[in-house]
C-alpha cells in the first residue's frame, strides 16, 4: 500500500505541476498587453527589486504595519517548503542527518502554529471573514493537516500512510484553489518588477537625480 | 451610494433598467480589456487583507467596502465565474460572482465610488498585483453600457466635443495667451519677451491643464517666465493644448486615444522636438505611459515633464534662483499619477531643494505618499464629494503634521482637492505648482534687444 502511495504522491505532484503550467498558459490565451512608450527604467532591477528589498518590512509599509501576520507567514512557508523537502526526501528515500530532522522539526512547528494563527484571525476578525471564501479556510485547514502529519512522521515513521494520503489530497487540490499562488507569486512579483522598474518608479532612486 | 442620491437618482434608474444585452455587452467588453497579466493577477489574490491600511477610503471610514482587496475581490469573482473553470464549476466555493444588476451597482459604488485609481494597494500587495489596473477594467466595462458616473462622463464629453475638458473657445484661449504675454512682458520688462502659439519648429510644445486658463493662469505665467529665462524655445498650440485625459478614469480607451491622439497630431503639425506635460499627474501618466498603448503605436517624439525640463535647467544653469525669495517652509505633495505611476520622483525635489530656503518631506513621501483623494475622477463625480472629503483626512494630516506653510503639488487636479481639504480642514496653507515656486524665486537678467 505504501508504495501505491509513494507513487500516488509523485503522480499527483506532477499532476499538479502540469495543472498549474496549463493554467499559466491559460492566461496567455488572454493575449499580451502590447506596451508602446518608450520605458524610462532597467525592468531587470525592477525584478530583483521584486523579489528582494521590495519584500522587507522596512521597504514595505503593509508589512511594516502588521509585522506578525507578515512573520507569521513567512515561517508558515518556509514550513511548507521544509514538509515538501521531507516528503521527498522520505519518498526517495534519502537518509536525513539526526541535526536536520531537528531543525526540520523546529521549522514544521513554527510554520504549523503560524499557520493555525492565521487560520483563526481569518476565522475571528469579521474583516478577514468578509474578504474570504470557503476555499481560503480549506487551503489553510489543507496546508495545516499536511504540516501536522509531516513533523507527526518525522516523530513516528507509521504514520506514513496518512502523510502521504493528505499529501496527494493538497497535490490535487493546489490548482483548484488559492494554493496555485505557490505558482503564480512568482508570476505576479515579475510582472511587478517589469512595471515599475520600466517606469523608474522602483527601486527607489533617492538623491540621483 | 449615499442615502441623499438614492431618490429616484436618474443614475441609479439607469441600472435598473440594463437589459440581458447590456450586461453581456460590458461582460464582453471587460473580457477584451482582460490581458495575459490581468489574468495572472486574477489568479492570484490571497485575500490576505494586508492591503487595506494602504487605502486612504479605509483608513479613514474603516468600512469593509473600501478594502482594495474586496474591491478586487467584486471584479476577480466576474473574472472567476465566467473565464475560470473552477468559477464555473464551484462559484461559491472560489468567491465567484454572477453579474447581475445589483453587482453593477455595487462595482459603480466601489469601484468609481471608493478608489482614486491611486495604485498605493498595489505596491503594497503581497503578491504583487497591479490592483489599480484591474479596477480600471471593470470601469471600462461599466463604460461601455454608458455607466460612468455623470459628473467624470460629463468631463470626458466635453473634451471630446471641444478639445479640452471645460469646454474653453478657441478664442477665449487665444485672449487668455496675449493677456499672458502682455503681463510677462511688463514683468521681466522685456517687449520681446513671448508666449508664443503655434510656432513651428518650436524645440518644446507645451501643453496645460485647461483649469490654468480658466482659473489659474499664475500657473501659466511661471512657465512663461521660466521659460524666458531660459531662453527656450517653446510653444503652446492654439487648437490641442490639453493634458488631461478623463479617458484613464472613465475607463473608455477610445475616447482616451482621441484625446491623447490630439497632442501627438499637433507636435506632427508643429514639428517640436519634445512633448512637454504640464504640472498634471493624471496627464503625464496617460500621455506619458498609456496613450501609445491606446493608440498602439510608438510616438516617435519625446515626451518630458515640465519638472524634467525645469530640473535641466538648474542643472545646465540656464536659470538662475534665489532661495531666499521663498522664505516659508515648504513641503510636497507626491500626486499619484506623476510619482507612483509616473516615475518623476526626484525631479520635483532637486528643482525644490534649489528654490526655497526650508523644505519638508512629508510622511510617507515619494512613491509611498498617500493619494490626495482626488484622483480617479473624484472630484468630478459629486456624487461621492462627502466621501471624496473624508478619505482626504490622511493628507491633510500628513500636510499638517510637517507644519509648512505651503504645500507645492505639481498636479492641477490634485491642488482643487488641496484648495478643498485647506478650507474643510482649516489648514491654512498655501497650495502653489512647483513652476509658481520656481518663477518666484526667479532671478532675471535683462535681456538685450535681439
Amino acid at each position: 500500500m505504501l508504495f501505491f502511495l509513494k507513487y500516488g504522491v509523485i503522480l499527483s505532484f506532477l499532476l499538479s505541476i502540469i495543472s498549474l503550467t496549463i493554467l499559466v498558459l491559460k492566461t496567455f490565451s488572454f493575449g499580451k498587453k502590447l506596451l508602446y512608450a518608450e520605458p524610462r527604467g532597467n525592468k531587470k532591477k525592477g525584478i530583483f527589486y521584486a523579489f528582494g528589498r521590495g519584500m522587507m518590512p522596512w521597504e514595505k509599509e503593509s508589512a511594516r504595519k502588521h509585522l506578525p501576520t507578515y512573520i507569521g507567514g513567512i515561517l508558515y512557508h518556509t514550513g511548507i517548503f521544509v514538509a515538501l523537502i521531507y516528503l521527498f526526501s522520505q519518498i526517495f528515500h534519502s537518509g536525513l542527518s539526526r541535526p536536520v530532522v531537528f531543525l526540520f522539526r523546529l521549522l514544521l512547528s513554527l510554520g504549523i502554529l503560524s499557520g493555525l494563527v492565521l487560520l483563526f484571525k481569518r476565522i475571528l476578525l469579521q474583516t478577514m471573514r468578509k474578504i474570504s471564501c470557503p476555499d481560503d479556510f480549506f487551503s489553510n485547514i489543507l496546508v495545516n493537516l499536511f504540516l501536522i502529519c509531516a513533523i507527526f512522521h518525522t516523530f513516528v515513521a507509521q504514520t506514513a500512510p496518512l502523510f502521504f494520503l493528505i499529501s496527494i489530497v493538497m497535490f490535487l487540490y493546489i490548482p483548484v484553489g488559492k494554493i496555485r499562488h505557490c505558482f503564480f507569486f512568482f508570476y505576479t512579483r515579475i510582472l511587478f518588477g517589469l512595471f515599475y522598474g520600466r517606469r523608474n518608479i522602483l527601486p527607489p532612486k533617492i538623491h540621483k537625480v | 451610494m449615499d442615502n441623499e442620491t438614492e431618490k429616484k437618482d436618474p443614475f441609479e434608474e439607469k441600472i435598473k433598467q440594463l437589459s440581458s444585452g447590456d450586461l453581456k455587452k460590458a461582460l464582453q467588453v471587460f473580457r477584451e480589456k482582460i490581458h495575459s497579466e490581468y489574468a495572472a493577477y486574477f489568479n492570484s489574490c490571497v485575500h490576505c487583507g494586508l492591503c487595506a491600511d494602504s487605502c486612504h477610503y479605509y483608513l479613514t471610514d474603516r468600512n469593509i467596502q473600501s478594502m482594495p482587496v474586496y474591491k478586487l475581490n467584486l471584479a476577480a469573482g466576474i473574472f472567476k465565474k465566467y473565464f475560470s473553470f473552477t468559477g464555473k464549476k464551484i462559484p461559491g466555493w472560489v468567491g465567484a460572482k454572477k453579474f447581475d444588476h445589483d453587482m453593477v451597482k455595487e462595482w459603480v459604488d466601489s469601484l468609481f465610488g471608493r478608489c482614486t485609481l491611486c495604485g498605493r494597494c498595489s505596491l503594497n500587495c503581497s503578491v504583487g498585483l497591479n490592483i489599480t489596473y484591474l479596477i480600471r477594467t471593470a470601469r471600462s466595462a461599466l463604460a461601455s453600457i454608458g455607466l460612468v458616473p455623470p459628473g467624470l462622463q460629463s468631463t470626458v464629453n466635453t473634451a471630446l466635443k471641444k478639445g479640452n475638458n471645460m469646454g474653453i473657445p478657441r478664442e477665449d484661449w487665444i485672449e487668455t495667451v496675449e493677456w499672458l504675454e502682455e503681463e510677462l512682458q511688463s514683468e521681466v520688462g522685456d517687449n520681446n519677451a513671448r508666449l508664443p502659439l503655434d510656432l513651428k519648429g518650436a524645440r518644446l510644445f507645451y501643453t496645460v491643464n485647461p483649469r490654468e486658463p480658466m482659473f489659474f493662469p499664475l500657473s501659466i505665467s511661471a512657465v512663461g517666465k521660466i521659460f524666458y529665462a531660459a531662453g527656450e524655445s517653446w510653444t503652446f498650440s492654439s487648437d490641442n493644448y490639453d493634458v488631461t485625459n478623463y479617458g484613464l478614469y472613465s475607463g473608455d480607451d477610445e475616447a482616451a486615444g482621441v484625446m491623447s491622439g490630439r497632442l501627438v497630431k499637433s507636435m506632427k503639425n508643429l514639428g517640436c522636438k519634445t512633448l512637454v506635460l504640464a504640472e498634471c499627474g493624471h496627464g503625464f501618466n496617460s500621455n506619458r505611459w498609456e496613450a501609445p498603448e491606446w493608440l498602439s503605436k510608438k510616438y516617435g517624439f519625446e515626451v518630458k515633464s515640465i519638472l524634467e525640463i525645469v530640473a535641466d535647467y538648474i542643472r545646465q544653469s540656464r536659470i538662475k534662483l534665489d532661495p531666499s525669495l521663498n522664505p516659508d517652509p515648504v513641503t510636497l505633495h507626491d500626486p499619484c499619477n506623476l510619482v507612483r505611476l509616473g516615475g518623476i520622483v526626484e525631479e520635483q525635489r532637486f528643482i525644490l531643494k534649489h528654490a526655497l530656503t526650508q523644505f519638508i518631506e512629508m510622511t510617507p513621501n515619494r512613491e509611498k505618499n498617500f493619494c490626495c483623494g482626488g484622483g480617479g475622477g473624484q472630484l468630478a463625480m459629486t456624487r461621492f464629494s462627502k466621501r471624496r472629503l473624508e478619505a482626504g483626512r490622511v493628507k491633510a494630516d500628513q500636510i499638517r503634521d510637517t507644519g509648512a506653510k505651503v504645500v507645492a503639488a505639481p498636479c492641477h487636479n490634485c491642488i482643487d482637492q488641496l484648495l478643498e481639504l485647506n478650507t474643510y480642514y482649516k489648514l491654512g496653507v498655501k497650495i502653489k505648482t512647483v513652476c509658481e515656486i520656481v518663477a518666484d524665486a526667479l532671478v532675471i537678467k535683462k535681456r538685450e534687444k535681439s
